[in-house]
């Protein structure tokens, strides 16, 4: 066995909101050299600090090597595939996080009717401020959430002077249709959704559980997105436009300008832990090797119960079944 | 902010630190690790340098502003003048 010295412990990985937000890389190879994660085009081979970093963005023309995967996963750095115009396609990634607290209690609470109500009521009241959303059904929040969406779009067409024309948008493709406006909207939020779906992660939550958003594998990243798109892509779109700004990469560094300034990385965190845990309850982000009892909650794992004295204590009682294949002829086939 | 500075290191250990740092020339890296990973990467780089050398100077609250740690062969020790730190150079270097 090689001596994997390298290999960092979760207490040498910083805390994601002590990291960078993002670093887009487009036509380059990713691999791994000397233990470091690199990026290596025609003109120069530049070093990633992969365990500053949130999530990486693969953009069109990256070639990435399994050894710098198995470093990056060991940095906990988050890695998006992202197609043209910076369109999400996919991601993974094994953030910082090595413990299920998180997720259990995400798959509990969007499993029970009302828990998830409680928490769709939460995410949207989070937009609201101010107003009591308490007793609106999702429909009513739904048809709120579009009348301010509206508002908004409406609202800083007026203050940019960039002409507004409705959202152009065909699901799957987001850059087949609209104008330059629309075409900055979509390529700042797919840069938001990584980052979001980096936090989440990040944070040992999974993606795909969405209280408001349902169906799609990235419906939690959809869920928490929504809270910032008003503050954020929004407003930078049509900054961006009236500028004569029209390049996705112009709405990606904006964004990201926009996310140093306000520390949004820090506040996702906060938020996404908020939603998901009741007040003041902390989940040890431990990684425990259990195995799951239905009788004392959890067993330690890497154990062999086997020969454990006394299953009964287990409930295992007289009540097991055994199943038992055939008897092997031990001569072997004759034939 | 945190300088580390590798003499003679191993390629691979050089590589190692670029994952939390940024080498900024050969053998300097700059970053700002927290103090917990700051603490963690120079048990391991103390542990593995071998006859090179390892210099890691960081903020401290102290009058200077910063402190330092060596590792390694041949090293130039940081010596404490009443709470001035100093550097002493080795007899023949």
């Amino acid at each position: 066995m090689a001596d994997i010295w390298w290999k960092a412990d979760p207490h040498d990985l910083h805390r994601l909101t002590d990291r960078v937000s993002s670093v887009y890389v487009e036509r380059s190879h990713l691999d791994r050299d000397e233990n470091a994660v690199v990026i290596i085009n025609k003109r120069q081979t530049v070093r990633v600090p992969a365990a500053m970093v949130a999530v990486m963005l693969l953009g069109p023309g990256t070639r990435t090597t399994h050894a710098a995967i198995r470093l990056l996963a060991d940095s906990g750095t988050t890695v998006c595939w992202v197609g043209e115009q910076g369109v999400r396609m996919y991601a993974a990634g094994l953030g910082p996080s090595r413990g299920a607290g998180l997720l259990h209690r995400q798959a509990w609470l969007v499993t029970r009717p009302k828990e998830r109500l409680a928490v769709a009521r939460a995410m949207y009241s989070m937009r609201f401020p101010g107003e009591d959303v308490s007793a609106l059904t999702m429909q009513q929040l739904r048809g709120r959430e579009g009348t301010r969406v509206r508002k908004q779009y409406h609202h800083h067409a007026e203050r940019t002077g960039v002409p507004w024309n409705g959202r152009v948008y065909v699901a799957g493709d987001a850059h087949a249709a609209g104008d330059d406006l629309n075409r900055l909207l979509s390529a700042a939020n797919a840069a938001l959704y990584g980052i979001c779906h980096a936090v989440i992660t990040g944070l040992g939550a999974s993606p795909g559980l969405g209280f408001v958003h349902t169906g799609k594998a990235t419906s939690f990243v959809l869920d928490i997105a929504d809270l910032y798109k008003a503050e954020y892509t929004i407003p930078l779109a049509f900054d961006l436009t009236a500028q004569g700004l029209t390049e996705e990469r112009d709405a990606r560094l904006g964004l990201r300008d926009l996310i140093t300034r306000d520390k949004l990385l820090t506040r996702i965190v906060t938020d996404v832990k908020n939603l998901l845990t009741p007040e003041g309850a902390e989940f040890e982000d431990s990684e425990a090797n259990l195995l799951w009892d239905e009788q004392v909650g959890a067993v330690s794992g890497g154990t062999n119960y086997a020969d454990s004295a006394d299953l009964s204590v287990y409930g295992i009682g007289d009540n097991h079944i055994a199943v038992i294949g055939p008897d092997l002829d031990e001569t072997g086939p004759t034939s | 902010m945190t300088i580390i500075i590798l003499v003679a290191a191993s390629d691979g250990l050089r590589g190692h630190l670029t994952r939390w740092m940024i080498e900024a020339s050969a053998g300097v890296f700059v970053g700002n690790p927290s103090r917990r990973i700051r603490d963690r990467l120079w048990e391991l780089l103390a542990a593995r340098i071998g006859d090179g050398q390892a210099i890691l100077v960081e903020p401290a609250r102290n009058e200077q502003g910063w402190a330092v740690r060596t590792a390694g062969r041949n090293r130039w020790q940081p010596v404490d003048f009443d709470g001035l730190v100093l550097s002493a150079r080795p007899k023949n270097n």
